[in-house]
């Protein structure tokens, strides 16, 4: 049986290994088009619950409110197109593409890369450690403030998508039952958007964390997701 | 019990026979009423009991005041919007925001309107079957119908076909089997006395009233989207007036103005020339209850004043029926009313199904508070899911007993009409001379159920006068270029004061409505209505003192008590609304 | 007057003999079936149906409720509320109409429920408290649930009127201080139609009793058990203000140009895009006017629980529902906020680290590098 905290490795001080080939371009094409995505949807999203100041002129000429939603639902569709290609590529890739969805909590060693990580961000350790692939923290984020209520807007926002449609639609027979779900279906606006703000949050730490770990933390993050590949910045490895 | 003098001078004597009347239909709402008769069946003893509670004064804890209007609106359905507007004056009120002439006028056509509903309604479908006979109709000669018609009115109406098409209507469906509406009604009882003729009309008015009640309430459609329950708005109203020729249609456009003026001018005609002159011939009919069922209408009348026809004006200078109250029946002393000062207005709980820390004290609704305490007397007949007879000495109704400087008060059309006569308002005092002088009956009897009954048909008269001349004043203003209809400098919280408190007062179509409230922080801290019906079903107070419900059936008499409709009448021509009076 | 089942008499029959002409009666329903949204053809079902049957006993009670669904309901016009009840139905019991009173009144229940077993139908305004075994809401000296529940027992389908009895509507709000409790709570084994709105639109209450006399079944339900021929679209989807919306021309405050131009009345609230009702296709009052057609936004008042999606004129509601009393922006701005804040302490606290403790760090690597 594979052992699912594999992806998982802390490189102690004394391994000489100088990168680690982690994220596979399946993977890096997914996460900008992603991050596109969701900054599209939660700039459309936001501007859908309160919109601009009202624009003046004939309304058969204007259809700004008409294009906010538009895109939003593009949008939409897209990032559950997505999110089929990542679960698609989890199942095909590398052990890295699966780590995200398989948080190894039994692991004796991860919980200690948890506090490890926590006192790190609290400054109550001097020396980061460096991972392979998603630190034990960042991976706890990932999945709290961005995975779960990732799934949260899908299932709303489809819910929301087979209102909109109507009930004669497609959408309706795919998605109304989560119309039972929801007292009123503006319980579905209400989740819909307080879980837009998670991700929000997510998004704010997200990169603010990334940057300063590529600076801080003797391993490269940004450049990791545009080449793939992790570089232990004080080693050298084996080959050189 | 047996014999006791209530401190409001009445008698009561619970030694005879106990008759329970419930459901009490024809009204809005469950109500009960139990009474004892004595050997003559002569009311002796009554007990008017609400037997349903909402607790709308505690769902609104901790809401938006903004809101608040429609939440209390759906007190009722029956004077629907009313609430709303003692709503939004209350929060108008206690936020200090002005409202707009248009908004002040536009409230009044609205208010009006639901007069003159309210009243037609009341009149045709709830109070009439007590006075007419349905069964003595299919006697009637439709010739004589049509003869005695057009001696009393010029409604065009009245042809000696139209009555015979009406009767045979009603035959047939009396002889289909399925009675109905009509099913057990009290058909010739000893006390219905019209002649079969005026019955046949009665009716034929009863099925025009049921279709034309729905013309008059499009003039709140056009300015409140929809009847029942039309939209209100905090600081005006939210029809704003549309002058531009693009853009969707607005609330209000010359046709839209257009068609609330005709629907005015029709209203008008059909209660001049269909609820005035039925009224006054069934009335002639049944001049001995001209001295039946005066109850407290003859002592202690309150009114809160109501149609300010200046904006923001609730003075007797600007109100159309002025506030103010009668005590002791003397009509030559008006006293002033105050619905802020903690003396005036108080409600007590020791016979309402409610909790006060001390219930030997009354509320001022500022203060007040709204506690369930449902728990029967020892005295009560039946059990606890089978009440058989109310012990009258416990806690008996969930409605509560507000007292106007201790007095218990009579409120509704004929309190209005009564004060603003004494006040010698003269629009009133013609209509009431007149009246009297038609029926041959001397000013006393105003005080009595035929009184009730003759005031709301008057002052639906009025109000529909009045109606009409409100639209055309919208009209002018809005020409003379006045499209302002909503104050919003207020609009926002962050523009409130930390705390704040206000009262609103209305007179609803069944008598003086206030609402109080209190906010903190920008939501309803508290929140208390005391209602017109709250007034006039209130269960006996502190001191046992009872009110008009009760004081106005004893000495009904009756003539067989297990048909009670002697006791109907008198409680019909208050109009009772139940869901108001506990809310 | 009789009462048996054998001098029942139909519609047609009644309505004739009452002096009303054949051509009257199509026209009536050709009127009706468009009401109804029956399709082509629709009248000649209905006709067929009214000449057949007989008059259907209805029963009318009443629950905790303000009798506005009562009062909408005597506005129909299409058909009126007087033809309904004199020719269609047999209204034999409502509380708000009926003549008698008392005993008599409560005679009527036993007599229908007993002589009509299983072929009348229960309409029911307004909905029962649960709390102190239903005494909040007493009816003839017993709990009004006992009322429902005995009605209930022998009714061929029950009609729960208004969102009261569908949904337990304004004193079911937060924190619901007699328990109401809606209809289809208490009656399991009887189909029970929801008729939301507070109130219903009465052309849509005439249209249920009318739908259900000429097909003796009940109209296709959502899954809110409404009728879909009356509650299948959102407000939103057919206001006549929509242009503005997609325009993004929007009432900013009351009274302003927009709100007299009759623009769209989202930014004060209106609850039109998640409500479901025929206010903007049927209208109110014989179509004379709507909510949103007087200036004011929808409050969403054929939905479950709107009372607790307030405040009103906010497009984003509190979460109270989910017993938070802020909406979802003050909390996510106020948390965006936050963080941002702890982020640039972090930030700072991290760039002095980094200042202070850099030159041990570049030596470290540098002897690292001398090693390797
Ligand atoms: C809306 C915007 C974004 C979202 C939703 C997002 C989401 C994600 C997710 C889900 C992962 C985990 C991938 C996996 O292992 O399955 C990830 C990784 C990563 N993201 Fe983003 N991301 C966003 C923007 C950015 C930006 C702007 C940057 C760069 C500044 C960035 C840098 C990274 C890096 C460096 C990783 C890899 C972390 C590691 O190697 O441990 N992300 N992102
Ligand atoms: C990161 C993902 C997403 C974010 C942050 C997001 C955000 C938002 C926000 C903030 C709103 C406004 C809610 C309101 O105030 O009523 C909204 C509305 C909506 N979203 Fe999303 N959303 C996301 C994904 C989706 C998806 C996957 C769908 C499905 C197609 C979707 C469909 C909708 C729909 C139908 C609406 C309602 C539009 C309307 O009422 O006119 N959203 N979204
Ligand atoms: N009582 C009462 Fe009302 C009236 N009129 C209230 O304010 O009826 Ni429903
Ligand atoms: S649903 Fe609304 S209108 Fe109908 S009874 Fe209930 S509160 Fe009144
Ligand atoms: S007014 Fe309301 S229902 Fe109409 S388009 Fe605007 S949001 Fe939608
Ligand atoms: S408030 Fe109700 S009446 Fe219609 S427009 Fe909205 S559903
Ligand atoms: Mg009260």
């Amino acid at each position: 049986m594979a052992r699912f905290d594999h992806a998982y490795r802390e490189i102690g001080d004394h391994e000489n290994i100088r990168q680690i080939y982690v994220y596979e371009a399946p993977m890096r094409l997914w996460h900008w088009l992603n991050a596109a995505v969701v900054v599209a949807l939660v700039a459309t999203g936001y501007l859908i619950g309160t919109p601009l100041p009202s624009y003046t002129g004939d309304p058969s000429t204007v259809y700004v409110m008409g294009w906010i939603r538009f895109v939003h639902l593009a949008a939409g569709y897209l990032f559950a197109v997505l999110w089929v290609m990542r679960i698609w590529w989890a199942v095909v890739g590398n052990n890295f593409a699966r780590q995200l969805f398989i948080p190894p909590i039994w692991s004796k060693r991860w919980i200690d890369g948890l506090r490890y990580q926590i006192a790190w961000n609290l400054f109550l350790v001097k020396e980061p450690r460096r991972y392979s692939g998603l630190n034990p923290l960042a991976h706890i984020a990932m999945l709290t403030i961005y995975l779960v209520p990732s799934v949260v807007l899908l299932v709303t926002g489809f819910g929301m998508l087979a209102e909109v449609a109507g009930h004669d639609s497609w959408q309706y027979h795919m998605f109304g039952w989560m119309r039972d779900f929801a007292v009123n279906t503006m319980d579905l606006h209400t989740i819909h958007r307080a879980s837009m703000w998670l991700v929000a949050l997510f998004v704010m730490v997200h990169i603010y964390t990334a940057v300063r770990e590529d600076i801080v933390s003797r391993q490269s993050m940004v450049s990791t997701m545009l080449s793939g590949y992790r570089l232990f910045k004080d080693r050298r490895g084996p080959d050189e | 019990m047996a014999k006791v003098k209530t401190p409001n001078g009445f008698e009561l004597d619970d030694a005879g026979r106990r008759v329970v009347v419930d459901p009490v239909t024809r009204i809005e709402g469950h109500l009960r009423v139990e009474v004892n008769v004595d050997e003559r069946n002569r009311v002796t003893n009554a007990v008017s009991s609400g037997t349903m509670w909402r607790g709308l004064e505690n769902i609104l804890q901790g809401r938006d005041p903004r809101d608040a209007w429609a939440f209390v609106q759906r007190i009722c359905g029956v004077c629907t919007g009313v609430h709303a507007m003692a709503s939004v004056r209350a929060v108008e009120d206690a936020l200090g925001i002005p409202i707009p002439r248009n908004a002040n006028t536009i409230r009044n056509i609205l208010h009006l309107t639901l007069y003159v509903h309210d009243h037609l309604v009341h009149f045709y479908h709830l109070h009439a079957l007590d006075w007419v006979d349905v069964v003595s109709a299919l006697s009637a000669d439709p010739k004589a119908t049509s003869a005695l018609a057009q001696s009393i009115s010029p409604w065009p109406m009245a042809s000696e076909g139209y009555f015979r098409d009406v009767q045979e209507r009603l035959k047939k469906f009396v002889s289909s089997g399925q009675l109905g509406l009509f099913k057990n009604g009290y058909w010739g009882h000893p006390a219905y006395k019209l002649p079969a003729e005026a019955n046949l009309m009665a009716v034929a008015h009863y099925l025009e009233a049921l279709d034309f009640q729905k013309e008059i309430v499009k003039i709140q459609a056009v300015l409140g989207g929809k009847n029942p329950h039309p939209m209100w708005l905090v600081g005006g109203v939210p029809s704003a007036v549309n002058v531009h020729s693009g853009g969707a249609v607005g609330a209000l456009n010359i046709e839209r103005l257009a068609l609330i003026k005709d629907v005015a001018a029709r209203a008008k005609v059909f209660i001049d020339q269909v609820y005035v002159p039925d009224l006054l011939a069934i009335a002639s009919f049944y001049k001995e209850w001209g001295s039946i069922g005066a109850g407290l209408s003859g002592r202690n009348l309150l009114s809160y004043g109501e149609f300010p026809a200046q904006a923001n004006d609730d003075s007797n200078d600007s109100l159309l029926l002025p506030r103010g109250a009668i005590i002791d029946g003397k009509l030559a002393e008006i006293h002033p009313v105050d619905l802020r000062n903690p003396d005036e207005i108080r409600e007590f709980v020791p016979h309402s199904w409610y909790r006060y820390p001390d219930e030997g004290k009354g509320l001022h609704p500022w203060d007040g508070m709204t506690e369930y305490d449902f728990k029967l007397g020892p005295n009560t007949k039946g059990d606890k899911k089978h009440i058989k007879a109310l012990d009258e000495g416990a806690k008996y109704s969930y409605i509560k007993a507000p007292r106007w400087k201790g007095h218990a008060m009579e409120v509704g059309p004929l309190a209005r009409f009564v004060i603003a006569y004494a006040m010698g308002k003269r629009d009133i005092k013609e209509m009431v001379d007149g009246t009297l002088a038609k029926l041959g009956l001397p000013l006393p009897a105003l005080f009595s159920t035929l009184g009730r009954t003759a005031a709301r048909g008057l002052e639906c008269q009025w109000a529909a006068d009045r109606l009409v001349e409100a639209i055309d004043q919208l009209i002018a203003n809005v020409k003379a270029g006045d499209l302002d209809t909503a104050n919003t400098d207020k609009w926002g919280p962050e523009k409130w004061p930390k705390s704040a408190k206000g009262v609103g007062y209305a007179e609803a179509p069944r008598g003086a409505l206030g609402h109080w409230l209190r906010i903190q922080d920008g939501r309803i801290s508290n929140y208390q209505c005391v209602v017109p019906t709250t007034w006039n079903g209130s269960p006996r107070d502190n001191q046992g003192a009872i009110a008009p419900f009760e004081a106005a059936l004893l000495g009904t008499p009756m003539a067989d008590p297990a048909q009670p409709l002697e006791v109907l009448r008198t409680i019909h021509s208050f109009d009772p609304c139940l869901a108001c009076a506990t809310h | 007057m009789k009462n048996g089942m054998s001098t029942k008499k139909t519609f047609y029959e009644v309505i004739t003999e009452q002096g009303i002409p054949r051509r009257e009666f199509l026209k009536f329903c050709a009127v009706t079936a468009v009401t109804m949204g029956l399709g082509p053809g629709g009248h000649e079902v209905l006709a067929k149906a009214l000449e057949t049957k007989p008059r259907l006993p209805v029963l009318w009670i009443h629950g905790l409720e303000c009798t506005c669904c009562s009062e909408s309901f005597i506005r129909a016009s299409h058909p009126l509320a007087k033809d309904i009840i004199l020719s269609m139905i047999s209204l034999d019991y409502d509380d708000t109409l009926m003549a008698a009173s008392g005993f008599q009144a409560e005679a009527i229940l036993e007599e229908i429920t007993t002589n009509y077993k299983g072929n009348y139908i229960l309409a029911v305004e307004g909905n029962a408290p649960l709390l102190d075994d239903g005494m909040a809401c007493i009816v003839g000296g017993r709990p009004f649930t006992d009322q429902l529940l005995e009605t209930a027992r022998h009714a061929k389908a029950v009609i729960a009127w208004g969102t009261c009895a569908s949904f337990g509507c304004v004193q079911a709000a937060k924190p619901n201080p007699t328990k109401a409790t809606p209809v289809s709570k208490f009656v399991k084994d009887k189909p029970v139609i929801n008729v939301p709105g507070c109130p219903p639109i009465a052309e849509v209450m005439a249209g249920v009793l009318s739908y259900i006399l000429t097909f003796d079944r009940l109209p296709e339900l959502d899954r809110q058990g409404r009728p879909k021929m009356f509650y299948g679209q959102r407000i939103h989807d057919k206001c006549y203000r929509r242009a503005h919306f997609d325009a993004g021309q929007f009432v900013e405050a009351w009274d302003d140009d927009g709100a007299r131009q009759g623009w769209c009345l989202y930014k004060l609230g209106c609850r039109g895009p998640t409500t479901y009702n025929a206010c903007t296709t049927i209208g109110w009052n014989d179509g004379v006017s709507s909510p949103i057609k007087s200036g004011h936004g929808c409050i969403g008042c054929s939905e479950d629980g709107f009372w607790d999606r307030g405040p009103f004129y906010e497009r984003v509601p509190d979460m109270a529902q989910f017993g938070i009393e802020a909406n979802a922006d003050k909390i996510g701005l106020g948390a965006m906020a936050g963080l941002g804040a702890a982020m640039a302490a972090h930030a700072g606290v991290t760039a002095t680290r980094r200042a202070l403790g850099g030159r041990d760090k570049d030596k470290e690597t540098e002897d690292q590098d001398g090693q390797g």
